[in-house]
């Protein structure tokens, strides 16, 4: 059984213009997918289609084996999270507490078990300082935390993060990141994220990249970055890290490529010892 | 803008801001019609004196009070203006050819002025001492009963949460925007009155487009955390009566009982 499984999907926003032109894909359980691509190519919709906040005008969508419709859309919601991309505007509650509490209330958690669950999800995000803070008191990076914490407190089986990381300064970017890669390792969750960040991708199993409202490539994030002529035809880049050891590799101090930051480092810290 | 105290909480650790919503709520209720009974002026002795009490335990400050009255001094203005041209009875105090004053006029606005600011002042201890979320949570409680009768509570509580919730957020976007448009060349604060609305008309319209983008975002993220307005929920939050919440609930109302007492026997 899949995690998502994406079948010919349509989507139209105005019946007119297709925003989604037929997809098809397929996410496996336990695995980090990334989807990329330029503005405009549809990541955000196929988002808020996989939670049913949109509806599909042709083509199925399963979530963990169940299909997703009208009756089904709430039963799915109990397994998948989703951290959307302003951090504001998904803060529910007045305070953190309130706001982990949220997910709960609406899960119809017993009472009296909300408090410990609030606590343990609020340690896992460091944010367990915070918890009657208010969200104006917060920092971005903060906020998007609490989000996570809120939809880890409901223990779903999927989480998708949409652009979660696009409006944060580079600080909460990186613990966002992190947070993302420690779910992903200690956890058996799915991680599906929305992303223009390719520092991201490179952390990720696999990529997807839209073009169009269609899937233009898709595989490990090393064979995406091997398309690098695809890519900034799509205004895509690839990460810092790989430019960086293509370089080194030019000049014959690098045998293979790195593309993410702790390879490289490790890469020329072997190095040092070689020599 | 930051100062607006108005409907803001201020997270103070104060025996007021740890009692039971409801039975904040409930006295609010109990001083403002004690506000509208006529009990003249010693009744409103009582009222403002049970409300220097409340500041005092609420470790709020007499100042943060009479802030929270500042946006209302424009509209008390014209109140004053109108009443002074329309009421001419009463001792007459000034008289300049056509125009003149009225010791009624100035006795009515004052009366008017002083409702006004007790209650807004009354109305600011309640916000400023609950949270957004409590005070929703006691409002669906009180309003429970008439769900029988198909009075969607928990909805409105719902929805004056969100509305609670969101005026920071609001507020900071407004400052945000008369920045962005004073940069712009767009002046705020000069010009004549038709240019003025001009300027506001700048600052309404992105306001506008903001907010409702903002609510179909959280409307979206609501959503897709399983809020579901038909179906039941939990509660994170459970309400309990203390002794302080008796002690002001019975104070209130032997507020009320004393004010309509001195208005039945005809002490006024």
């Amino acid at each position: 059984m899949d995690a998502v499984n994406i079948k010919d999907l349509v989507f139209s926003y105005d019946e007119q213009h297709d925003t989604i032109k037929g997809i098809s894909f397929v996410i496996p359980k336990g695995s980090y997918t990334t989807i990329i691509g330029h503005n405009g190519s549809g990541k955000s919709t196929i988002a808020k289609l996989m939670i049913g906040l949109l509806e599909a005008k042709s083509g199925t969508i399963e979530i963990l084996g169940q299909k997703l419709d009208e009756s089904t859309v709430y039963s799915i919601r109990d397994h998948v999270g989703i951290v959307f991309q302003n951090p504001d505007n998904q803060f529910i509650g007045s305070t953190v507490a309130d706001d982990i509490a949220f997910g709960l209330e609406n899960h119809c958690v017993p009472q009296e078990k909300m408090q410990a669950i609030i606590e343990e999800s609020a340690a896992k995000v460091n944010m367990i300082n915070y918890l009657d803070s208010e969200p104006t008191k917060l920092s971005g990076g903060q906020k998007q935390r609490v989000a996570i914490a809120g939809i880890l407190a409901i223990e779903p089986e999927i989480i998708i993060f949409d652009e979660s990381t696009s409006m944060l300064d580079p600080q909460g970017k990186k613990s966002i990141n992190e947070q993302i890669k420690k779910l992903h390792e200690k956890k058996n969750v799915t991680i599906i994220s929305i992303t223009h960040d390719m520092e991201e991708v490179a952390q990720s199993e696999h990529v997807i990249v839209l073009k169009d409202g269609k899937v233009a490539m898709s595989g490990k994030p090393m064979e995406i970055f091997d398309k690098e002529e695809a890519l900034h035809e799509m205004k895509l880049d690839i990460p810092f890290a790989l430019k960086f050891s293509k370089e080194l590799k030019k000049e014959g101090i690098f045998d293979k490529n790195e593309c993410t930051l702790e390879g490289v480092v490790e890469a020329l810290c072997q190095l040092k010892q070689m020599n | 803008m930051n100062n607006i105290a108005l409907g803001r909480y201020i997270p103070f650790d104060s025996v007021v801001n740890r009692m039971d919503p409801r039975a904040k709520i409930m006295i609010m209720l109990f001083l403002m019609i004690a506000i509208f009974v006529p009990a003249g002026i010693w009744g409103y002795i009582l009222i403002a004196a049970f409300i220097i009490l409340a500041l005092k335990l609420s470790k709020l400050s007499l100042g943060f009070a009479l802030r929270s009255v500042k946006p209302m001094i424009f509209m008390m203005v014209i109140l004053l203006v109108i009443n002074i041209l329309v009421i001419k009875t009463g001792v007459p105090w000034l008289q300049i050819g056509w125009f003149s004053v009225y010791s009624d006029a100035v006795y009515q606005t004052l009366y008017i002025v002083v409702r006004l600011m007790l209650m807004i002042i009354i109305t600011t201890i309640l916000t400023a001492t609950t949270k957004p979320l409590d005070l929703t949570l006691g409002i669906e409680k009180l309003l429970h009963p008439f769900e029988k009768v198909g009075l969607p509570a928990h909805i409105i509580a719902m929805m004056i949460s969100i509305a609670l919730r969101f005026i920071p957020t609001l507020i900071e976007e407004t400052q945000r925007i008369m920045n962005a448009q004073a940069s712009r060349g767009v002046d705020l604060e000069n010009g004549s009155l038709k240019e003025k609305v001009m300027a506001v008309l700048s600052l309404i319209v992105p306001l506008f487009v903001s907010a409702f983008d903002r609510a179909d975002q959280l409307a979206n993220a609501m959503e897709a955390r399983g809020y579901d307005p038909q179906k039941p929920r939990t509660r994170y939050k459970v309400l309990s009566m203390h002794s302080i919440d008796y002690i002001g609930l019975i104070l209130s109302v032997l507020i009320l009982v004393c004010c309509i007492s001195i208005q039945v026997l005809g002490l006024a």
